[in-house]
Parts: structure tokens; C-alpha cells; sequence
């Protein structure tokens, strides 16, 4: 992976200028340039990230690559070995935890339990000397919030799941903290739990405006979640972009079979028209951006990424034939895979409406790709 | 059925239960040496009799009693109050250095026999011992202190018996404390010594239990230390047993006062298990 680019973004902060240094005001948490090693591991290497005030930014990546260290630098539980920690503006690299202002939801919630519902989310008031009856309506005003209205005298363990995470999020919320911080919050839940409390933090987030980092490896989640999404390999920021920004645009290869599902053909480099380029595949030419094939000299083979949804069938100058392998009924599509030899990847994989005429097991197909969406990348030598 | 599932358990519980009957048997004999007579002179008994448990109410020794349970509530107390900071250091130090020092101080008196570990604390604490002699030879003091055959020295050996075993009962109880609640707390805006009176003391609470209870249990049954280190001075159950049974070979008497210790001990812990209650249901 050495011969990833680094993107534009990232090169930012970087470099900074007066622009940026006035938009620095927006911003709500910056990393410049973090490295952190734990022993010969190297957690963290020269990250550098820009979180602007009251988005919903999510830390992205596979497991190990560093997520949560860079969580626990914006918390103060680690120290940066280079580089520097702001939030709010203000160089917070050496101050404690305990003096930056943030809010956090662990994985497990981590809720007191020897203490009820209601110390538990007046614990961070009390800590810093509100008034009891301050304190008191703050508490009941945010669990009203939270629909927790009732459990104030409950201890932790006589919550179910859901309402421990409710908790746990008016406890960070109820502070109003510079920015909340969520590490993987989701995992302990079960499925149908899990997407009522995305959407359920989701419209708080916005309600309240907080700005929020949030972290996790499931890449359906940081799609329908985010305003933007860092993803993070090896300890660096590989990409930061909106979801459709990522899922469309992917910056390298690792993004692009990371995020989403998708299949790679081989094509052949036709031309390069500024930002577009074009590139044969089969018997059919589409256009792809330029970016990742910036410098590359028309005749050479370039690999073609595409989601599943993007191909469709398809007679005359097809893409690709192939012979359908399987097909996975969905509820409302079909997954076919399809077995094509002049395919890079040994199965494409495609994705039909279930109330189309879905081609069997065995059937040979031609395919083609439609919309604008499919990336290339200059081929690997194997 | 039970047999199926646990194929070799009537082999393995044999020898338990055989050393179980043993003790019930002992247990049975001394239960009723305590309700016989004593004939003066005579290693027999004679009839039934509440004698010797109306005789314990005399002040000389209601009294043992009494030191008995008040040496135990200081032992266990001051077993806590230094066990607490090492067990603390031995779970959560990132140093190597420090953990193992820790574990070596707590662990050695375990190994060291009774006696001979008593012994040491009579050259320690002696009047020409080496904390008199240190004191002495620096003129802190003008005359040597007594801690020998007093109240004092007898606490601080009773402590350094039961110190290692709290430590590491309190230690069992630190790790488990998951320390993402001391993260939260820090994250809230508390500062560490918040954190720690308000969140890690309290999720303690099931070991502070254990530990109290232990150290107050086992030092109630303590001989050689207040033996040796009390020099007649300072008596409680277990030498008034001895000195009775194999002074005066009063054995209804010893063995009454014998039956008496072990209904206080349950007693003792009993009451304390109620009073910290609220501590003990602390927890995850
Ligand atoms: N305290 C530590 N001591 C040693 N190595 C550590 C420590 N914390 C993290 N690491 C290492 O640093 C790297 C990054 O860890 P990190 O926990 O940030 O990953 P992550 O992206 O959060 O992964 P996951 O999705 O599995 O939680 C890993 O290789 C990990 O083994
Ligand atoms: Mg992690």
C-alpha cells in the first residue's frame, strides 16, 4: 500500500496559509500531524484531520488502524508522541482530560453502577460545581430529551440495553461538551436496536448541533450516519469526503474495495480529457475521473472498479460476458455473482430488482455499466 | 443421572469427606466437653452442666474477650488502611519494578512460618531492638519505647499477618474494576482525586468487604503472635484456651471458651456483613 497517493485534503492542514488559518475558527477539533507508537507499533503516523464545528465526522477504517487511538489523543487518555491536539482552537496537546470539555459514550457505556440514573448524568455537573438545583433541571431536561424521563431512581443494571446507551448519551450530552466522542457505540446492540439508535443519535446530534466524532469499522453505518467520513489504514487519514464523496470518488484502491461492494474489470487507458478519462472495457467505453490515472499514457491496462449496482444486462457491445454462478435472493434484489474470465476479480458481483427477470444459475449474460460512477486505477503487476 | 454427568465425583469428594467428618467429629467432642463438669485433679469429666458458660461472664475474662474482639477490629481497620494504597500501586502501576517490589513485600510474610516471623517482630520490636536502638542511637527518644508485650506491638504484628492476604483480596477486586468508569468519570470533567473517592473507592466496596472480614476472622483465631509478642500481657481467646487446657488442664472450661470464640467470630461477621451491605452490593 506504499503507493498510495495522499489526497488533496489531507495536504491541507499540511500546509497551512492564511485561509486556512481563518477558517481555523470553525473548526472544532484539529490533529496536526499526530504519530503515536506503542512499543514497535506505530498506531498512529502523521495524522492529520480537520473537524469543522457540529459536524457528524466519522473515523473509518479496518480494525488495528488506529481509530480509537486518535479517539483517546482528542480525549486526553493518550498523549501524541509528535504533533498537536486542538480543540476549539485552543492547543489542548498536554491538558488533561479532565479540563478539555469533551463528552464520551464507550463501547460498553460505562455507566456508574453504584450510583442512579440521575447521579450518573448529573455527575458531570456536580464535578464542576453547578448548583444542585441547576443540576437538577439540567438532568431532568435532557433525560425528558433522551425518553428517559421516570428511570432517574433506576441503577444502571436495571436498564435494558437501549436505555443504558440513552443514558450514557445524556451523561456525555448534558455537559454540553466541545465535541462527543463515540467509539464503536452500536456493537453491543442487537440489529433492529441498533438502527432505532442511529437514527435516534443522529437527530439528537443535529438537535444540539454538537460536533461529533464518531468511530467504527462498519462502513454501512459511517455511510448513513455522517456528514463526512475520514477513512483511516495504517495509522494516516487515507480520504476525507462526504458519503457520497467516498462511496463515489474513492481516492485508491484500498478505499474503493473497502467502502461498499464492488467488482474490478480489466479496461484499457482510451484518452484523458482534463478531469474525465476514458477507458475501453470489452466493447463498450465509459468515462471515469482522471484523478487516479493523473500521468498515466493512454494503451495501458487500468483496473475499473464497479458497485453491483451499476452493472445491468445487457446485449451488443457489452462490457463483459460471463456465466451467472449463484443468485442470493435479498427480499427486494438479487445478488447474482457471475463467473467472467476476462474479469480481474475471479466473481462480479450484480444486483437486480427482485421483480425484474432474473437470469438462473448457469445462464450466460452479457453486462454493461451504466452511470458515471465506476473509478479506475492503474493495474497492479501480481 | 448425577452419576452420568459427574462420572468421578463420589471418587474425588471421598477424602473430603472423610477429613469433613473428622472435624464434625472433633467439632462434637468439643461441643460437649464445653456443657461437662471438671473434676479437679483429673483429666476426666464429670456430669451436665452450664457451669463454665456462666463462669466466662467473670470481668477477668469478659475482658479477653472484649481485647479479642477490639484487636481484631484494629487489625482489620489498619490491614485495610495500608493494604488499600499497595493494592492500588500493584494493580494500576505501569512500572515492573514497582508491582514486583509490591508483590515481594505482601507475598514474603506468607512463606515465612508463624513462629519464626513472630520471632523476628520480638528482635524488631524489643527494648534493645533495632527500632529502640535506631531511635535511641538518632536521640529521638530518651528512653526506649515499650511496644513489646503491649497492645501496640501486638496490632502491628497481627497486621503484618494478615496485610498480604488483604492486599491481594483488595488487589482481585482493583483489576476487576473495568477502568473505562475512571475514563468516564475523568472525561466529566473530575478531577483524579474526585475520581477516585467517588468511582474507584466505591466499585472496591465487595473487596474492602472480603478483606475486612478475612483479616477480622482469622486474626479472632491468632495465637502465636499474642503469645509471643504478648508475653502474658496481652491475652485474647486462643491463649486463654491454651493456658486453661494445658496450664490447668481444665479442658470443659477451655473447650466452653472454645465453642464461645467461634459463636462470636460468626456473630462478629455477621454484623459486619449487615453494616456493609450497601458496599457489597456495589458493582457491575
Ligand atoms: N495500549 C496499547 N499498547 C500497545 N499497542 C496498542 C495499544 N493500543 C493500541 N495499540 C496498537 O495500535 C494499533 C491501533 O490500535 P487502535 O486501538 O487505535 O485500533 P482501532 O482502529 O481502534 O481498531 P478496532 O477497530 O479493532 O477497535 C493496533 O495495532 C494496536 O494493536
Ligand atoms: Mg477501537
Amino acid at each position: 500500500m506504499s503507493s498510495i497517493p495522499v489526497d488533496a485534503e489531507t495536504k491541507v492542514g499540511a500546509a497551512p496559509d492564511l485561509a486556512a488559518a481563518a477558517r481555523a475558527q470553525d473548526l472544532a477539533v484539529r490533529l496536526d500531524g499526530v504519530t503515536k507508537r506503542f512499543g514497535n507499533t506505530v498506531a498512529l503516523n502523521d495524522a492529520w484531520l480537520q473537524v469543522r464545528r457540529g459536524e457528524f465526522l466519522t473515523l473509518l477504517g479496518p480494525s488495528g488502524c488506529g481509530k480509537t487511538t486518535m479517539l483517546n489523543l482528542v480525549a486526553g487518555f493518550l498523549f501524541p508522541d509528535n504533533g498537536e491536539v486542538f480543540i476549539d482552537g485552543a492547543l489542548v496537546t498536554d491538558v488533561p482530560t479532565y479540563e478539555r470539555e469533551i463528552g464520551i459514550v464507550f463501547q460498553n457505556y460505562a455507566l456508574f453502577p453504584h450510583m442512579t440514573v440521575a447521579s450518573n448524568v448529573g455527575y458531570g455537573l456536580k464535578a464542576r460545581g453547578v448548583a444542585q438545583r441547576e443540576i437538577a433541571e439540567r438532568v431532568t431536561e435532557i433525560l425528558a430529551m433522551m425518553k428517559l424521563a421516570g428511570l432517574e431512581d433506576r441503577k444502571p443494571g436495571q436498564l435494558s440495553g437501549g436505555q443504558q446507551q440513552r443514558v450514557a448519551l445524556a451523561r456525555a450530552l448534558v455537559i454540553r461538551p466541545k465535541v462527543l466522542l463515540l467509539d464503536e457505540p452500536f456493537s453491543a446492540l442487537d440489529k433492529n436496536l441498533r438502527s432505532a439508535m442511529q437514527i435516534e443519535v443522529k437527530e439528537i446530534q443535529r438537535k444540539l448541533g454538537v460536533t461529533t466524532i464518531f468511530v467504527t469499522h462498519d462502513q454501512s453505518e459511517a455511510l448513513s450516519l455522517s456528514d463526512r467520513i475520514a477513512v483511516v489504514s495504517e495509522g494516516k487519514i487515507r480520504q476525507i469526503g462526504t458519503p457520497q464523496e467516498i462511496y463515489r470518488r474513492p481516492a485508491n484502491r484500498f478505499i474503493a474495495s473497502f467502502i461498499g461492494e464492488v467488482s474490478v474489470l480489466r479496461a484499457r487507458l482510451e484518452r484523458i480529457e482534463k478531469s474525465e478519462a476514458v477507458v475501453q472495457v470489452g466493447a463498450a467505453s465509459i468515462t471515469v475521473p482522471a484523478g487516479p490515472l493523473a500521468g498515466q499514457s493512454p494503451g495501458i491496462t487500468v483496473d475499473l472498479f464497479v458497485r453491483p449496482e451499476q452493472l445491468c444486462l445487457a446485449s451488443g457491445d457489452v462490457a463483459l460476458e460471463g456465466q451467472v454462478a449463484t443468485t442470493v435472493y435479498q427480499g427486494d434484489h438479487v445478488d447474482l455473482y457471475i463467473d467472467a474470465p476476462a474479469a480481474a476479480s475471479t466473481r462480479i458481483l450484480m444486483r437486480l430488482p427482485s421483480h425484474d427477470r432474473v437470469p438462473g444459475a448457469g445462464a450466460t449474460i452479457g453486462l454493461a455499466i451504466g452511470g458515471h460512477d465506476a473509478t479506475a486505477f492503474p493495474a497492479v503487476e501480481s | 443421572m448425577k452419576t452420568q454427568r459427574r462420572p468421578f465425583f463420589g471418587l474425588f469428594a471421598t477424602p473430603g469427606v472423610l477429613v469433613a467428618l473428622l472435624f464434625a467429629g472433633a467439632m462434637v467432642m468439643v461441643l460437649q466437653f464445653s456443657v461437662r463438669l471438671q473434676i479437679p485433679g483429673s483429666l476426666d469429666v464429670g456430669g451436665f452442666t452450664f457451669r463454665n458458660f456462666t463462669a466466662m461472664l467473670h470481668p477477668l475474662y469478659a475482658r479477653v474477650f472484649l481485647d479479642t474482639l477490639w484487636l481484631c477490629v484494629l487489625t482489620a481497620v489498619f490491614s485495610l488502611v495500608l493494604g488499600y494504597p499497595l493494592a492500588y500501586a500493584l494493580v494500576r502501576s505501569r512500572r515492573v519494578a514497582v508491582k514486583s517490589a509490591i508483590l515481594i513485600i505482601t507475598v514474603t510474610p506468607l512463606f515465612l512460618g508463624e513462629v519464626v516471623r513472630t520471632y523476628s517482630w520480638v528482635v524488631v520490636l524489643g527494648n534493645n531492638g533495632f527500632i529502640n536502638s535506631l531511635l535511641l542511637d538518632f536521640q529521638v527518644i530518651a528512653q526506649p519505647l515499650r511496644i513489646l508485650f503491649t497492645l501496640t506491638g501486638v496490632t502491628i504484628v497481627l497486621v503484618h499477618v494478615t496485610l498480604p492476604v488483604v492486599t491481594i483480596m483488595l488487589a482481585a477486586a482493583i483489576a476487576h474494576i473495568d477502568t473505562a468508569y475512571e475514563k468516564a468519570a475523568e472525561s466529566l470533567g473530575a478531577r483524579p482525586v474526585r475520581v477516585f473517592f467517588t468511582v474507584t473507592l466505591p466499585l472496591s466496596g465487595p473487596g474492602i468487604v472480603a478483606g475486612l472480614a478475612t483479616a477480622f476472622a482469622w486474626t479472632f483465631s491468632a495465637f502465636a503472635t499474642p503469645q509471643l509478642i504478648g508475653g502474658g500481657k496481652v491475652n485474647m481467646i486462643s491463649n486463654l484456651v491454651y493456658q486453661l487446657g494445658f496450664g490447668n488442664f481444665n479442658f470443659p472450661f477451655a473447650a466452653s471458651l472454645s465453642v464461645a470464640g467461634l459463636a462470636l467470630t460468626f456473630a462478629s461477621i455477621a454484623v459486619l456483613r449487615l453494616a456493609l451491605r450497601p458496599l457489597e452490593k456495589v458493582g457491575p
